[in-house]
């Protein structure tokens, strides 16, 4: 298994989730992060609690670019986490670091790094790619577009190699997250009945896993929202304030 | 989508009081030093599973539960180190298999390594093998300045002591390391006896007070003659030779088991002394042998009411506070047969009473609740009637010289209470030691 992002709430649940309904399936977890620090206490965590061996590779997505730290990371399956929420509008519109941050590490310097496994998926002929975007990419709403535009590129990109892989035997999953409590939006005051704890997420994103479906909301309840934040006419949504 | 700034309503076990606040989560030091540095006063909390009022604070409650890692398990000397969020539930998961358990566990496995040093809890064992401080090694602490210090008997002791039983006054703890205990078998070779009133309870408990571990269920709502009618259950971990053949041939696992929950609060009057007398006479009658020999799995054995999720809901919305106090040995039956008449003179109906025998800690240990003598814990509902009872029970505890476990107390008399001293930073602050603080008498 490759996580990347690995030492994110999300990531330790499902981490979690998977040795616990599979054992010791994988002789090795590589955990692709940018905080060593953190990570280390996290495999030093899974050694001991799930006699888990693991393997933590650097790799910083903002400026790294030199895919060999991956030449002996081979997995059926990647978990990708990574994310980045940035400021919101009322902050970060005009901050241009902002702006380029959440478009790179959301979609622009993703995509290539995924892509890099893509072709072993694509070699080794089986396998499941899962990878997280967000309701905000279903619908650009003024507090978030630019994290919300981003994560609507890696929903589309996610969509077409579902259906590039498909043909080649690998399953790719879509997950939906609406609102999480997780270090991401920690600090972030959000309605508790809509708010999924880690452990929930993971529980979902691994049904999604075992029984290969294409895209899951987190919770289930965000299908619904969407759909009628999706009804919502444009000439109303527009004077709405999300 | 994002709302405003809005603050979430906390309680404790008890769901009383519930309060106002700012709770946030982080695995990340460097973010928690940052919260401290932020906040004017803030206080850490576990799992929620005291009682009362000492894990809440109205500005900013720092939850520990990210801080959720292992750090090392020595299988050969049996020293385990985790940060202070793991439960001990996962601690027994990992342990038990190989041969170890805790040294002390109370009554839940649900608490936090964190919330075990901040009341510094005792189980069973404690008039036989003391707190789960006693087996504490050394642990890591973020105190008002952001730094962390590293705490043992030896090394910053004084910090380690007063952070002991310390109610979360000294700081933020991180990770801690303390020592197991070996066993052959996950399962406790136990005895039940009946007792038909306090006497002859009293004398149990000195009869066997070898066993490791011992407690009582106690009937409050008798009267007279049979006053204190308890049942006594004492225990010792078993050895494989003690198994049945079945249990014997993998003597450290056991089978999952089925969880109950109470799935929503219990309108009040479900419980009521009606429901409560049945309950305890049927508890009592249930068991229709003087005596009973047998085993059970630790977990029948120790953690009965973690089978059932959210058992708090029966006291209904209002909540309910847990009374623990103790008094010293040499007025213990006198005392308790005060506090016992005064219950069913109230009529206000406990559900679970239980009393045991303790042993004092040792000195540095002085945030401790245990003392030689005898503690009774029970629980009442919340009702207009509760305060005044609380304060006939206070004036009886406080005539024979006893306190009150700040983990469980939400409500009772200063001088009850300060047993618990601890240099005051200002920046780590409870509802709790405000409301002691508060308090002039
Ligand atoms: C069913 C049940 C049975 C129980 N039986 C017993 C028993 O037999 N014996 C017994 O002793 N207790 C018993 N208790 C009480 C419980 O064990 C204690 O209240 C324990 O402290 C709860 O731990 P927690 O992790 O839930 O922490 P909390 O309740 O959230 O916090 C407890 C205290 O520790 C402090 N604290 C928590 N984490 C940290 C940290 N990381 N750093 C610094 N301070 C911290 C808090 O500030 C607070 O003052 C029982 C409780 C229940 C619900």
């Amino acid at each position: 298994m490759i996580v990347f992002g690995a030492t994110s709430d999300i990531s330790q649940a499902f981490i979690a989730k998977v040795i616990e309904k599979e054992g010791n399936k994988y002789p090795k977890i590589y955990l692709v992060t940018s905080r060593r620090d953190a990570t280390e206490r996290l495999a030093k965590h899974l050694e001991v609690k799930y006699n888990q061996a693991s393997e933590i590779i650097v790799f910083d997505i903002t400026k790294d670019s030199d895919y060999s730290v991956f030449d002996s990371v081979h997995s059926d399956l990647l978990f990708c986490a990574i994310g980045f929420l940035g400021k919101n509008s009322q902050e970060g519109l005009y901050d241009a670091v902002n702006t380029e941050a959440v478009i790179a590490i959301n979609y622009a310097r993703l995509i290539p790094l995924i892509n890099y496994f893509v072709q072993q998926f694509e070699q080794q002929k089986s396998g499941t790619i899962i990878g997280l975007s967000s309701v905000a990419g279903l619908r650009g709403r003024q507090s978030n577009f630019i994290y919300g535009s981003a994560k609507a590129g890696f929903l589309v990109y996610l969509d077409g190699l579902r259906n590039y892989l498909y043909h080649k035997g690998v399953h790719v999953i879509t997950v939906i997250p609406g609102f999480m409590d997780t270090k991401m939006t920690e600090g972030l005051p959000l309605p508790k009945p809509l708010t999924a704890s880690p452990k929930q997420a993971a529980n979902i994103i691994y049904n999604a896993y075992r029984f290969k479906y294409n895209k899951v909301y987190i919770s289930g309840i965000w299908r619904y929202i969407m759909m009628i934040i999706n009804l919502i006419p444009e000439t109303v949504f527009k004077k709405i304030k999300l | 989508m994002m709302t405003k700034m809005n603050k979430q309503k906390i309680a404790n076990w008890g769901k009383f009081p519930v309060i106002e606040t700012d709770m946030i989560a982080s695995s990340d030091f460097d973010q928690l030093r940052k919260i401290i540095a932020e906040s004017h006063t803030i206080i850490a909390r576990g799992n929620g599973h005291s009682y009362g009022d000492n894990s809440l604070n109205k500005e900013k409650i720092f939850s520990t539960l990210k801080l959720n890692k292992f750090i090392s398990f020595d299988k050969q000397n049996g020293i385990f180190e985790c940060e202070s969020g793991v439960l001990l539930a996962d601690v027994l998961a990992v342990i038990v298999p190989e041969g170890f358990f805790l040294p002390v566990t109370p009554g839940t496995k649900l608490i936090t390594v964190g919330g075990a040093i901040g009341s510094n809890v005792h189980g069973k064992n404690n008039h036989s093998e003391g707190c789960f401080c006693d087996y504490v090694l050394s642990f890591s602490i973020m105190v008002e300045t952001g730094d962390i210090k590293t705490c043992s008997p030896s090394e910053n002791s004084e910090l380690f002591w007063n952070t002991v039983g310390g109610m979360g006054l000294t700081g933020i703890i991180l990770t801690a390391k303390f020592t197991l205990k070996r066993i052959e078998t996950a399962y406790i070779r136990q005895r039940v006896l009946k007792a038909k009133n306090l006497e002859e309870i009293f004398n149990y408990f000195e009869t066997f007070k070898n066993w490791t571990y011992s407690v009582a269920w106690i009937d409050c709502l008798q009267r007279g003659e049979t006053i204190g009618r308890s049942i006594l259950t004492i225990g010792e971990h078993a050895t494989q030779a003690e198994l049945p053949v079945k249990k014997a041939n993998q003597p450290l696992h056991l089978k999952n088991k089925l969880k109950f929950a109470v799935p929503f609060d219990f309108p009040s009057f479900i419980l009521n002394t009606f429901t409560v007398k049945a309950f305890n006479f049927f508890y009592y009658f249930k068991q229709i042998k003087r005596e009973i020999e047998n085993i059970t799995d630790y977990d029948a054995f120790f953690y009965p009411l973690d089978a059932i999720n959210n058992w708090n809901r029966i006291y209904g919305k209002n909540g309910f506070i847990q009374y623990q106090f103790i008094i010293p040995a040499n007025f213990g039956k006198e005392g308790m047969s005060n506090v016992l008449q005064t219950i069913a003179d109230s009529r206000q109906g406990s559900f679970l009473a239980v009393l045991k025998l303790y042993k004092a800690s040792k000195e540095e240990a002085h945030n401790s609740f245990p003392i030689d003598g005898y503690s009774l814990a029970l629980d009442f509902k919340i009702n207009k009637q509760l305060p005044a009872l609380i304060k006939k029970l206070d004036n009886i505890v406080e005539r024979y010289n006893g306190r009150i476990y700040l983990a469980k107390d939400a409500m009772s008399k200063k001088s009850l209470l300060d047993y618990v001293k601890t240099p005051e930073t200002g920046k780590f602050n409870s509802v709790q030691h405000e409301r002691i603080n508060g308090e002039t008498n």
